[in-house]
């Protein structure tokens, strides 16, 4: 959850989206001249530059790179980067194609999608937790099916020049957005999404500002620092929390996977301590999807550093 | 026990507030940011106690805005909700 005056952002990290802007508008004019397959051709010629050429864009990939695959080196590794940053490449284009051709561009597999629906029958609204793998805004435009209003917390950053999928067109925003930089954190409107029975989505994954509201869980044989902010509310509010996470399956297809569904039982207390077994589940869930899908894990920082990165809630640079 | 005391207890002890007891929370000591130095996460957990003790929603930002500026807002909210 977001900070209030209190928490600041700590560490110099930004995730304001890479490549200006009209980097950006070239990939949108391909994707509306030629679509996927001129994009992705185009794309392959990027990320082999970005990956020989540009060290400074490549190590930000290395940091989760070098734990998930410990044994890489020298061109492997250097293959291991290629292949990742080529499949965030893939997913921003599939985002883009959502957004300027339509859903339709892409299939979603969503089995999870009756479940979910049984969840949000009991009236407690759901915490849906997402998490910086796969394409997560693909994930967000199936959510169609559950015909409940969808809530998304996330800030902005002056800067990003990336656009969500669904600000592409002019439509009404399928999507409401919360700011966690607003008063209270965003708080009152988190709690009244939930009281109304609707989807409140999060990600699990990343802190925003300082350390305050993280707790250390392992993740690839190390400590990293995950909020526990979404399982406090859980807990304050008797919402259950389900992890969905998304996957690229094929070159149109993607899976929206249901990996955890956590219960946070109340009075657990005002620190994260109460919360770690919650974190540990989530990332958990995480490890196994790095391991069967090693190149969809999107987060381009040092997670096992310490301090957590700034502003770094913001979804708007990743899928 | 007033509405102000009521809260000031609850805020200690089940917001587990740590160097500071109930008698030493003035009226008007702001709850978030400096004052009490209660955060967003705060907010939610104090938003639910409220709603348990006193029976009381604060239901959105219009309505939280105001009370949740000291310990005498929030206890004028619960009165005025409750007397009606």
């Amino acid at each position: 959850m977001p900070p209030t005056e209190g928490d600041r952002p700590a560490g110099g990290w930004s995730s304001r989206s890479v490549g200006s802007n009209w980097q950006h508008r070239f990939f949108y004019l391909l994707i509306r001249l030629g679509g996927r397959p001129v994009a992705y051709g185009f794309l392959r010629l990027v990320i082999l530059y970005y990956t020989l050429l540009r060290p400074d864009q490549r190590s930000k990939g290395l940091y989760y790179l070098r734990r998930r695959f410990p044994a890489a080196r020298g061109l492997e590794l250097l293959r291991h980067s290629f292949r990742h940053n080529l499949a965030l490449g893939q997913v921003l284009i599939d985002r883009a194609i959502v957004g300027i051709l339509g859903p339709g561009e892409l299939q979603v597999n969503f089995p999870a999608g009756p479940r979910l629906k049984e969840i949000l029958a009991a009236g407690r609204g759901l915490i849906l937790m997402t998490a910086h793998v796969g394409c997560w805004q693909v994930a967000m435009a199936a959510l169609d099916d559950l015909e409940t209003p969808v809530h998304l917390l996330m800030k902005r950053e002056p800067g990003d020049v990336d656009r969500l999928y669904f600000e592409h067109g002019s439509g009404e925003r399928p999507i409401h957005i919360i700011d966690p930089e607003g008063e209270f954190g965003g708080a009152l409107e988190m709690i009244a999404v939930l009281k109304r029975g609707e989807v409140l989505s999060v990600m699990g994954d990343r802190l925003l500002g300082s350390d305050r509201n993280g707790v250390a869980v392992d993740f690839l044989g190390a400590p990293v620092t995950f909020p526990f902010s979404a399982y406090k509310l859980a807990s304050a509010t008797g919402a259950p929390i389900a992890v969905l996470l998304s996957r690229k399956v094929g070159p149109a297809a993607y899976a929206l996977e249901l990996a955890r569904e956590i219960s946070v039982p109340p009075g657990l207390g005002r620190g994260g301590e109460g919360f770690r077994p919650y974190a540990a589940e989530l990332a958990a869930g995480l490890e196994a999807f790095a391991r069967d899908n090693p190149y969809q894990f999107f987060n381009f920082f040092d997670m096992w550093s310490a301090p957590p990165p700034a502003a770094a809630s913001n979804p708007t640079d990743t899928p | 026990m007033e509405i102000t005391e009521q809260l000031k207890k609850i805020l200690v002890e089940e917001l587990n507030l740590e160097d500071v007891s109930p008698e030493e929370i003035a009226d008007d000591t702001p709850l978030f940011g400096e004052g009490l130095g209660l955060d967003s996460l705060d907010a939610v957990e104090l938003v639910v106690l409220v709603q348990k003790h006193f029976g009381v929603e604060i239901k959105d930002m219009d309505e939280g805005r105001p009370a949740l500026q000291s310990v005498a807002t929030l206890a004028a909210f619960i009165a005025e909700r409750r007397s009606k």
